[in-house]
């Protein structure tokens, strides 16, 4: 109800599930979202906010061969993003490049960097490493967990090494640790699974059956967040992995997607089935374990707010990090709602 | 020359003031005619110079001043004569009376040597007469002596002789007393002498005083003897040098042990209690384990009487002793209460204790015995409370989990309604048990319980409120929501969520509305009736109502997401493993639709089992059955229609007109809060799948024919769910969703035509009754043998 007066929308053609923010524009707060349209025209947008704030200008608008299942920007050029994309038969991986003078070009082209064309199923994700410049890329399929090692000006990828998480194990999506480059986490069918990519291999795992969404806290080391389909957000110690450190209850049906803010410790963002996105504070200070009593009382503070003013289900959700109380929400029918979570700040 | 002074009393004085000034050395102090003039024109002072007196004089003073002085003068120096006359005279006079006192001191001392010498004689005299006196009566007087102690030595050996005799006559009069007093009396001889000549007499008195010291010993060992006896027995022991501390150590020891046998054991505890109950009903016929004990304690307390009078610096030892009795019987009390254990005899054995403590206290008040003891009362007190609430929640978790075994053999039948009345009971029964319980405490008047009966009432309002907490939080345990590692619960440990029965958390769910709206209730209203004066800060029904109520919803919320885990388990199966975009035609209505039917059902009976009907839809279902074919053929008709239609239109504008439809549709609320009503829970969890359906295919591709199972599937759904659940609408709406769904991610939607649809249906149907019947004679055969 509330998210319905302040949020800015701005609709897509088509449906969608991701969005992403663009890291490196430091000068705008800008967010790149691309369609799901198994017979159309798919298009990448590249969406502006205005500096007042109250508008959403499409900046650009490029035309993307297939339907894009996954789209992340490129945390240090701002140019450069990847897409997971299908034909409904095949799947493919790509990093592209928006071409420089787009503004004057009538239809501008988008301009293929490399392919990432070493997967056979069913690819689910590519990761940038969240935190700075880093020339290797990371590409998951349902079995395979890919290193690449990216070379922009040479516009060509090659395969570092790869490790296969094993026919049981289907991968889903994943996380790298922003504190440490050789960590990422993997969502498979059963369990959330580490790997060390020096060595390539499976150093540890959260038994936890369902993950959708995974994401590590840019704030706190070793802290780590789990969407899961009917039992809610989990926020996970990975030194002790055994139980979560905290439970949210998540979303009424299935939680798809969370999100930890970049600048504000224990903010959570959660995206559900249920055509919402819910605000969470879940802070992993105390150390001590509270009494029932206070954990309880603390348990209804939690939802910050639940942003409800959504058709569809809410698959992509990103916040900015420029303006990091600005996030992007995308519903699958390709609608882009941005909001502010300023009111909610002084409450932290 | 007293006459003569005193009419001229002013003579005299200036005359000894001025003797006196002649004979004083220091001038200064002297003459107090000398302080009226000042030092300068001091006449009399020792600087005077006449000389600059005069000069100054003449200088200062005119002619009649100084002729006022030369006359002044005048008299002054007439005045000197006359004095300085006098005094000549006075002290002539003086001389002459002096020599006159010699020479009468002369004549006095003359003629007194004679009478000197003759006194000296006369002393001579008598000392010699006395000196023959003692010489002429030395000898007699000596013998005398002699005699006189040779008649004392006969005496006392003549005693010492006897001695052995004596003492005997006195260990037959029993005068042990006199006896000790003969022996000490000649201890002293018999020691010095004793090797040589006495050594007979020695030997026999010892032995006679070794049967005193035994008899002495005995009487005092002895407890039918009076304590004054007793105590002398003591008082003469320890004159003999018999070592009493050893002999006090040996009683207390005695005493010591004979605690061992007033403890209240654990495991007679029950009984003695039942014999202190049924002694009182029965007017306490005879020797009851209880009197026994009592008498026990009695005798005890007797003999510590006893000793604090013999013994008087045992006192704190008998403290000791009474203060670890005191503490054994509440350690006992508290090893006792660990197991079950009743008001009444609880409070059977806190009397008995009580009795003890004030038997005993009578004999020693300084022991402070009663605030030990009250002390340690309100600990055992307050532990039976904690202990009653916490063997009130195990009986409820037994119920729950006794049937929760059955549960997996018998999957249908009534046993949810079965463990839900029986827990339910449990609770309500039990809570009301505890509190009758509480109520016998609290009527109980023996002396410590009035003392602490408004700690006791504090401790029941406290008690109720944080079982009835625990409580929520181990139903939270129990239906595996929160998880076990911090508690201690050795039941649910073992269990992993996935193995907790769903029904069992829904029981739990029914249960906690039964607590809110019945237990708590009834017990705050006991609790308001029964202690009306006290303060009821510790027990706040509206936070324990508030509590019981979040955690029904979080209950049952839990209840519905276990089930659409299952059901989305099986839907994730279905999605996952064919290849979509390889389909091949449907041929007949998948089995996960079975499954998903089945689930469903399972939900449906395991509501019916627990939660309440509905008030309004009922008669509106019975209502739509009729028509419930027609409208969903029509549905169908309209749908494939505009499958049809979008098939041959562009796709771009199928989206658009789904969206245009929603718009125009009445927007469906899918995520209504869940009540507790059977059609409510059933409503939510198939929504909540169809929704996981929905979200399932969105995830897939399709070719044409795997559209078309999609849409066979969810056609052959249609009639048995909108049959089950109470919102049809949404259902339809979920329903269409999904196909609509479907038909996004076709590559190539062409629906299948109504008569094959229909076909198709028609054959499952037949072919799962058939089945149905199947399983009937199945189970016919196995019941018929």
């Amino acid at each position: 109800m509330q998210g319905g007066s302040s949020g800015i929308g701005y609709g897509l053609k088509y449906q969608a599930r991701c969005i992403s923010d663009v890291k490196a524009d430091t000068d705008y707060t800008s967010f790149l979202t691309g369609t799901l349209s198994l017979k159309e025209e798919n298009e990448v947008h590249l969406l502006r906010l205005s500096s007042g704030g109250s508008e959403l200008i499409c900046e650009g608008l490029f035309s993307h061969p297939n339907e894009i299942w996954d789209l992340a920007s490129c945390p240090f050029d701002q140019r450069i993003f990847s897409t997971v994309f299908s034909t409904g038969e095949s799947y493919g991986a790509a990093i592209w490049q928006i071409p420089e003078l787009y503004g004057q070009l009538n239809s501008p082209q988008l301009e293929r960097v490399a392919s990432l064309d070493a997967h056979v199923g069913k690819i689910n994700c590519v990761l940038w490493w969240p935190s700075g410049r880093c020339d290797k890329l990371i590409s998951m399929d349902e079995q395979n967990i890919f290193l690449w090692s990216l070379d922009c000006s040479k516009k060509s990828a090659e395969v570092l090494s790869k490790d296969s998480a094993g026919m049981l194990h289907s991968l889903s999506g994943g996380a790298w640790d922003p504190h440490d480059v050789n960590a990422v986490a993997a969502t498979g069918e059963s369990s959330v699974q580490f790997w060390d990519l020096r060595t390539m291999k499976k150093v540890n795992s959260i038994e936890r059956a369902h993950v959708r969404g995974v994401d590590y806290n840019p704030k706190r080391e070793h802290i780590l967040i789990t969407a899961e389909d009917e039992s809610g957000i989990h926020v996970w110690d990975l030194r002790k992995a055994k139980t979560p450190v905290q439970e949210l209850p998540g979303h009424t049906h299935w939680t798809w997607a969370v999100k930890c803010n970049p600048e504000y410790d224990g903010l959570i963002l959660s995206a559900g089935t249920d055509s919402a996105v819910n605000l969470w504070y879940a802070s992993t200070n105390e150390k001590s374990p509270k009494s029932p009593v206070e954990s309880t009382r603390q348990r209804v503070n939690l939802l910050l707010n639940s942003y409800t003013d959504y058709e569809d289900s809410v698959y992509g959700l990103a916040w900015s990090s420029r303006e990091p109380w600005v996030f992007a929400s995308l519903s699958y029918d390709g609608r882009v709602v941005i909001e502010s979570v300023k009111p909610f700040l002084p409450k932290l | 020359m007293a006459t003569e002074a005193a009419p001229m009393d002013e003579k005299a004085k200036r005359m000894r003031d001025l003797l006196s000034s002649f004979y004083t050395p220091d001038p200064s102090i002297s003459t107090p005619t000398s302080s009226i003039s000042t030092s300068f024109d001091n006449i009399n002072g020792p600087s005077f110079d006449a000389d600059q007196y005069m000069d100054l004089m003449i200088k200062k003073s005119n002619l009649d001043v100084l002729l006022q002085r030369h006359v002044q003068m005048a008299a002054e120096i007439k005045n000197l004569d006359t004095d300085l006359q006098m005094l000549v005279y006075e002290n002539y006079n003086k001389f002459i009376s002096a020599t006159d006192t010699i020479k009468r001191m002369k004549s006095n001392i003359f003629g007194m040597e004679g009478n000197m010498d003759q006194l000296l004689h006369k002393i001579m005299s008598v000392q010699s007469r006395s000196d023959g006196v003692n010489t002429s009566l030395f000898e007699k007087r000596e013998h005398i002596e002699k005699l006189h102690r040779t008649r004392n030595l006969l005496r006392k050996v003549q005693f010492i002789y006897d001695l052995p005799a004596r003492l005997q006559k006195c260990i037959k009069s029993e005068a042990y007393g006199d006896a000790v007093r003969f022996y000490t009396g000649a201890m002293p001889i018999l020691k010095v002498y004793g090797d040589t000549s006495f050594k007979d007499c020695r030997r026999a008195s010892e032995e006679a005083i070794e049967t005193i010291i035994k008899n002495l010993q005995t009487k005092l060992f002895s407890d039918s003897e009076s304590i004054q006896a007793r105590a002398e027995a003591a008082v003469l022991l320890k004159q003999l040098d018999v070592p009493v501390d050893s002999l006090k150590d040996k009683l207390l020891e005695k005493l010591e042990q004979s605690l061992d046998g007033l403890q209240i054991n654990p495991e007679e505890a029950s009984k003695l209690a039942e014999h202190n109950v049924s002694s009182k009903d029965e007017e306490s016929n005879n020797q009851g384990p209880a009197k026994i004990h009592e008498d026990a304690v009695r005798g005890f307390s007797e003999a510590m009487r006893a000793y604090r009078e013999i013994f008087p610096d045992s006192e704190e030892r008998l403290f000791k002793l009474a203060r670890s009795l005191t503490a054994t019987h509440f350690e006992n009390m508290e090893l006792y209460i660990r197991k079950r254990v009743s008001a009444a005899d609880f409070l059977g054995i806190f009397r008995i204790i009580w009795e003890d403590v004030v038997l005993m206290d009578e004999v020693l008040p300084e022991a402070a015995l009663s605030d030990l003891s009250a002390e340690a009362a309100q600990v055992t007190l307050k532990q039976f409370v904690a202990r009653t609430f916490s063997h009130l929640q195990q009986d409820i978790s037994e119920t729950l989990l006794k049937f929760d075994i059955n549960q997996k053999e018998v999957v249908d039948g009534e046993v949810l309604k079965v463990v839900l009345e029986a827990s339910g009971k449990a609770v309500l029964q039990g809570t009301t048990d505890i509190f009758q319980e509480f109520r016998q405490l609290l009527d109980e008047n023996t002396g410590i319980f009035v003392k602490m009966n408004d700690l006791l009432i504090g401790w029941i309002q406290k008690g109720f409120q944080d079982f009835f907490r625990s409580l929520e939080s181990h139903f939270l345990v129990l239906s595996g929501k929160t998880s076990s590692s911090n508690e201690t619960e050795g039941l649910v440990e073992g269990k992993s969520s996935e193995k907790i029965h769903a029904g069992l958390i829904l029981v739990l769910a029914q249960l906690s509305v039964v607590i809110e709206q019945k237990v708590i209730p009834r017990i705050a209203e006991e609790i308001t009736a029964s202690f009306s004066g006290g303060n009821s800060q510790e027990f706040i029904p509206g936070e324990l109502c508030r509590v019981f109520h979040a955690a029904s919803e979080k209950l049952l919320q839990h209840y519905i997401d276990t089930r659409t885990q299952k059901i989305s388990n099986v839907l994730r199966k279905r999605f996952k493993t064919p290849n979509w975009v390889k389909h091949k035609e449907p041929r007949e209505v998948h089995m996960y639709v079975d499954m998903l039917l089945q689930q469903l059902e399972e939900v449906g009976k395991e509501v019916k089992q627990i939660l309440p009907q509905g008030t309004f839809r009922k008669h509106k279902r019975s209502d739509s059955n009729g028509s419930n074919t027609t409208t969903s053929s029509r549905s169908t008709t309209l749908h494939s229609d505009k499958m049809a239609r979008s098939n041959s239109q562009r796709a771009r504008s199928q989206l658009f007109e789904t969206h245009l439809a929603k718009l125009f549709k009445q927007k469906v609320e899918i995520f209504t809060k869940v009540e507790f009503t059977q059609e409510s829970v059933v409503t939510t969890t198939v929504k909540l799948c169809l929704k996981s359906l929905q979200e399932y295919v969105r995830l897939q591709t399709f070719n044409r024919s795997g559209f078309q199972q999609i849409q066979l599937d969810i056609q052959f759904l249609k009639a048995p769910l909108k049959e089950t659940v109470e919102d049809e609408a949404a259902i339809d709406f979920l329903l269409d969703e999904v196909i609509v769904a479907a038909s996004e991610r076709c590559l190539d939607v062409t629906p299948l035509e109504p008569p094959i649809l229909d076909k198709l249906i028609q054959a499952k149907l037949a072919k799962s009754k058939e089945h149905n019947n199947n399983n009937n004679n199945n189970n016919k055969t196995t019941v018929s043998s």
